[in-house]
């Protein structure tokens, strides 16, 4: 039996972390919600965010979470020509299509990291990410902290654009019926196109924090993605609070796995969790609709 | 009938594939399947350069002599991407469609042993470093492989025996953490537990974890409340980076860190920054070593790179070397005359004496390495130390 602290340390780092993946699986919900696009290169999206964050600390020297506003504007500008000229054109060639074509991205994107950045394993050193929080017998990585308020900070921005402004009700009428919605003057191309816009920035900003917190390298983008996968299907597809629930809900229960089993089975019980959702709430176990 | 536009391509095509399967009659093929991607991509770049540095010497030197004509030798390295399956293909595809004569080993038991096996079974030399030498001898009995390594149970022992020798005093408690590859089952599961109690250390912890793991908060919230003072551990470089980040970010700092594997390569400590001091990595290799060349490999590496070296760079550059000399001594590039004159080799090399003995192994001697403001300094044995222990890991 673990001890007491441990286990309620376990269990808040466990926490926290889910509000990080929340937020690394925000963008994938968005398009996947809105598009009908498992983007398989989103964790690809999050590594070249990773990298966003830490060259932008060598080269401006402002730490990266600060810059994280324009981290996730670059990312936002290097999406749109990617949907522009590749994905758009396949709009109307059926959901296969446009993943493929985004798998095919995701190879690429390794292959182009390892040219450019070498295979190195990477990590963006900041003295924060290093220091511990103790709260009685309760001890946390500060940076899970820090990562979870931005993280809950983010997705109540993209929630408040989602379902208070013109471009969410754009978006969100795309999402329930592109055909209505293009009936009704709705510009379904440009939403799509900046929904796969924001998706990606969503991505960067979730890398650059990953970067901060942990370790990273050309090739760290399949196992987030396979997280992403479980917190959008927890939380049910393009649902912005439910990602953030899902993000705490598989987070606390991989801790609670690595706590009752070991380490090792964090990743089984996520995807154990997964694949139960799947079969009982295919839409989620907070959905109700989509927005 | 058909176009002769397309007929002219097709037999371009042809006629290019033909050229890119076939070596010249002049050339002396050899090749490597090297982790240039995935996680061990960081051993893979300094073996390619020490595999690299090893055929441009002897082509820069004229060649070998072939049945009394001198040729050159081509090297062809193929990427594996740290997948073994990928290491086998390679294997295959350089036997078959580059018709190599010999071949240079990739790194860790896990890729070594798969592409070792495969030369085995096409019977063709193929002469490797970084595969510790249990792990290769537990595979089967070898005809066509050889290996110059470390022996895990010198390495295992090496920074136990170096805390004792140096009289850094710890509570004598001990914490082992490894991965369930290969190599991290023989040190971590069955070595470490052994030599632990060798040396009078009480082993409050043992945590096994996948090569591919990322989160070890609760592996290390339990060394943390057994207040273990000494914690080995066995993991690839990013689970080392991950590690060393999460003990921190969770206020558990031993006295005694030992993370090997993952430690040794200069990426370990470029992503930890400070982080990386105090870290100790069992090493079988130094530009100190008194043998030659030593000095001057890590030299022409960090003035061609710009990079700081790593020991992979001078056991890849022997196990080239040693090849190289086995294909000159044996006049013939004819499998099993290569064959056959490498197990002869008897020579110092950049890594010290090479010799193999009848499980095709040629032992390294160990020595226990710290990272200290970006570079590691020989701390034990004391023969050989080029700096003192940073002790307790700040």
């Amino acid at each position: 039996m673990p001890d007491i602290g441990v286990a309620l340390s376990t269990i808040a780092s466990g926490v926290l972390l889910g509000g990080i993946l929340a937020l690394t699986a925000l963008g994938l919900s968005i398009v996947l919600g809105v598009m009908r696009l498992v983007n398989l290169a989103h964790g690809e999206f999050l590594v070249l965010g990773a990298y966003a964050g830490l060259f932008f600390l060598q080269f401006t020297g402002v730490d990266p979470l600060l810059g994280l506003p324009v981290i996730a504007l670059l990312l936002a500008a290097f999406a749109i020509p990617l949907y522009r000229w590749l994905l758009q054109p396949l709009a109307d060639r059926g959901p296969e299509a446009q993943m493929m074509t985004m798998f095919a991205v995701s190879i690429i994107l390794q292959n182009l990291f390892v040219l450019a950045f070498s295979a190195d394993t990477r990590s963006i050193a900041r003295d924060y990410a290093a220091l511990p929080l103790t709260l009685g017998p309760i001890t946390v990585p500060l940076i899970y902290l820090i990562g979870f308020a931005i993280s809950v900070i983010a997705i109540l921005i993209v929630n408040w654009v989602v379902s208070s402004t013109a471009f969410g009700r754009d978006l969100r009428a795309s999402a329930a019926d592109a055909e209505a919605a293009a009936t009704m003057g709705v510009d379904v191309k440009s939403v799509r196109m900046l929904t796969f816009a924001l998706g990606v920035a969503c991505a960067g900003m979730g890398g650059a924090l990953i970067g901060a917190a942990f370790q990273f390298g050309p090739s760290s983008g399949g196992a987030y993605l396979l997280n992403s996968l479980a917190v959008v299907v927890l939380g049910g597809l393009g649902n912005v609070l439910g990602t953030l629930a899902g993000g705490l809900v598989l987070g606390a229960l991989q801790s609670l796995g690595g706590l009752t089993l070991g380490d090792g089975y964090r990743d089984l019980v996520g995807m154990a969790l997964f694949l139960a959702v799947l079969a009982f709430r295919p839409d989620g176990f907070l959905a109700r609709g989509r927005p | 009938m058909r176009h002769p536009t397309k007929t002219c391509l097709a037999a371009a095509i042809a006629a290019a594939s033909f050229g890119l399967s076939q070596a010249h009659a002049d050339e002396i093929v050899i090749g490597a399947s090297l982790p240039l991607s995935g996680p061990l991509a960081g051993f893979g770049s300094f073996q390619q350069w020490g595999y690299k540095r090893a055929v441009d010497e002897v082509n820069k030197a004229g060649g070998i002599s072939v049945g009394g004509k001198k040729e050159m030798v081509k090297l062809i390295i193929r990427d594996d991407k740290t997948d073994p399956n990928a290491t086998a293909a390679n294997t295959e595809t350089l036997i078959s469609r580059d018709h190599v004569v010999a071949m240079l080993g990739s790194c860790t038991p896990a890729l070594v042993n798969a592409g070792a096996l495969v030369a085995e079974r096409a019977k063709k030399p193929l002469v490797t470093g970084c595969d510790p030498l249990e792990a290769f001898k537990s595979v089967r009995k070898w005809k066509w492989v050889w290996d110059i390594f470390f022996d895990e149970p010198d390495l295992a022992s090496v920074e136990l025996k170096a805390v004792a020798d140096l009289g850094a005093k710890t509570n004598m408690k001990i914490a082992l953490w490894h991965d369930n590859g290969p190599d991290g089952q023989v040190v971590g599961g069955q070595i470490w537990p052994n030599v632990a109690k060798q040396f009078g250390y009480e082993v409050v912890q043992n945590a096994e974890f996948p090569v591919d793991n990322t989160q070890f908060t609760s592996i290390i919230g339990e060394a943390k409340s057994k207040e273990a003072e000494v914690v080995l551990v066995d993991a690839i470089t990013p689970q080392a980076v991950a590690i060393r980040k999460q003990m921190a970010a969770s206020g558990y700092t031993p006295k005694v860190l030992n993370i090997e594997k993952g430690a040794e390569p200069v990426q370990f400590a470029e992503a930890l920054g400070k982080l990386a001091d105090g870290v100790l990595v069992g090493g079988y290799w130094d530009p100190s070593f008194p043998y030659p060349g030593a000095a001057d490999l890590a030299k022409a590496f960090e003035s061609e790179t710009k990079l700081s070296s790593s020991q992979h760079i001078a056991d890849s550059y022997a196990a080239a070397q040693v090849l190289l000399d086995g294909i000159a001594a044996a006049g013939s590039t004819d499998p099993e005359k290569i064959n056959a004159a490498l197990a002869k080799t008897d020579k110092t090399y950049v890594v010290g004496p090479v010799k193999f003995d009848e499980n095709h192994t040629a032992k390294l001697p160990v020595v226990s390495l710290q990272w200290q403001g970006g570079k590691t300094v020989v701390v034990w044995p004391k023969s050989a130390k080029t700096g003192d222990l940073l002790f307790p890991v700040p």
